[in-house]
């Protein structure tokens, strides 16, 4: 077979992925042509994301393979265009399948106690968590409508989970997380702490860099991973399984 | 639409909880049907809200607010309704289906179809399909409702469904479906008969199943 055009690879992925993309990815330059890092506050307006998104990948000139640090993240991959590109993205409803380390692991979280909120060294440092959401709308509506609006949202979730990937995280991010957990106290949240795993995100790499030699990227691509062709684009019942 | 069913409209997407139900009061003085305050303020208020929150020009505690502000109206509205003589259409079963315990959308669609005039029965949140199954034999429904937030436990809305299929019960009842993550496509797919895109697009759609609307 004659060697498959290779693809450069070119990365776009939300912040909270950061730390662990940038362990995982090749440290020489020569096949990762671009790292893009986007805001973590997309996911807030799912409706916006793919726009986002989509203006990111139009941007990139030559023909290249795109690997999302993605989930579907409440739809807001949905409808985006390949173009002259190829996708791929991790097969999972958002990140919390990637920083557990598989979709498996998230299922089982899941299935446990559907009522779980996670924080993560990423969502920790972009302020997305119950307690900063507080003190954001404090000013705004004064400390009774405030509470109200929060009982409202998280009245009826049971669980707090902090994932971290390293010890030294953990030791980091458990004096705000613990912070977190005694506001969330409120609503009878319970406290616990995972390790994570960049399995997931590993396995993403390795598909990146195959199909970017022009390999098929082998069996579990198809169950954990969408690849979306040139011309293609990104559906939601691509990620239901 | 009249200045006064403007003005009422506008404290709902403003979420102004004294000055809507004050601007209700006012409007039932002046001789407005609380029909019309209902369907052309109170449901037109809420139906920008919808439209905004999905755009991302609304976020959760403003929504909060506004629904806040149609229950305080609703209050004054719904004696009115009753002493008007609004046709009651029937029961919904409505919650949101298991796994899944955001109710904030489901309670506003709620809402809207009591003030449409139906009789609801809410299941609540992180509803098993048992749950619903037992609920329709007992309170025997016309319409279900089904709601999700999120990707991950929308997929649920399919096997209730097709739970009330195997039970023999889906030719009793009309199912509507909806939550952030739903869309047409996806109502179509696993079978349901409508989505609503809001919560007033759900109460429409419920009028439209009992033919009403």
């Amino acid at each position: 077979m004659p060697p498959a055009e290779r693809l450069p690879i070119v990365v776009i992925a939300c912040q909270v992925l950061e730390d662990m993309l940038e362990r995982l990815l090749p440290e020489n330059g020569r096949s990762v042509s671009q790292v893009t890092f986007m805001d973590y506050g997309l996911h807030r307006v799912p409706s916006k994301m793919a726009g986002a998104l989509q203006d990111a990948l139009d941007e990139i000139e030559e023909p290249s393979l795109i690997m999302l640090g993605y989930g579907l993240c409440g739809n807001g991959l949905e409808g985006l265009k390949a173009g002259k590109h190829t996708l791929v993205v991790p097969r999972t409803d958002d990140c919390i399948a990637l920083l557990l380390g598989s979709y498996s692991a998230y299922r089982q979280e899941f299935a446990a106690v559907p009522g779980t909120y996670y924080l993560s060294k990423g969502w920790l440092e972009s302020g997305s968590h119950p307690l900063s959401e507080y003190e954001e709308y404090l000013p705004k509506y004064g400390p009774k409508e405030a509470m109200w609006i929060m009982d409202m949202q998280y009245q009826h979730y049971e669980r707090l989970m902090l994932v971290t990937h390293t010890q030294t995280d953990l030791v980091k991010y458990r004096p705000v997380a613990q912070q977190v957990a005694r506001f969330c106290e409120r609503w009878e949240m319970r406290y616990e702490e995972r390790a994570g795993s960049d399995a997931y995100v590993r396995q993403l790499v390795e598909i990146a860099m195959a199909l970017s030699r022009g390999e098929e990227p082998g069996q579990a691509s198809g169950r954990d991973f969408v690849v979306v062709p040139p011309g293609g684009a990104i559906h939601q019942d691509q990620f239901i399984r | 639409m009249s200045e006064s069913l403007e003005r009422i409209s506008t404290a709902i997407l403003e979420g102004d909880e004294e000055k809507a139900p004050k601007l209700v009061a006012r409007a039932l003085r002046k001789q407005v049907s609380a029909k019309d305050i209902l369907e052309n303020a109170l449901l037109v208020g809420m139906g920008e809200v919808g439209v905004r929150f999905k755009a991302g020009d609304m976020f959760v505690p403003e929504v909060l607010m506004s629904a806040e502000a149609m229950r305080a109206s609703m209050e004054l509205l719904r004696p009115e309704l009753i002493r008007e003589g609004v046709q009651l259409f029937g029961k919904i079963l409505m919650g949101t289906v298991k796994g899944d315990l955001h109710d904030i959308g489901k309670n506003l669609v709620n809402m809207m179809c009591e003030g449409a005039g139906f009789e609801v029965i809410d299941l609540g949140f992180n509803a098993a399909p048992e749950k619903f199954l037992d609920a329709i034999k007992e309170h025997q429904p016309q319409i279900v409702g089904m709601s999700a937030m999120l990707t991950t436990t929308m997929r649920a809305m399919g096997y209730t469904i097709k739970a009330i299929e195997e039970a023999g019960l889906r030719d009793q009842v009309k199912i509507m479906v909806g939550g952030a993550p739903v869309d047409a496509e996806f109502a179509k797919r696993i079978g349901a008969d409508g989505y609503g895109s809001n919560a007033p697009a759900g109460a429409e759609l419920a009028k439209q199943f009992v033919g009403a609307a």
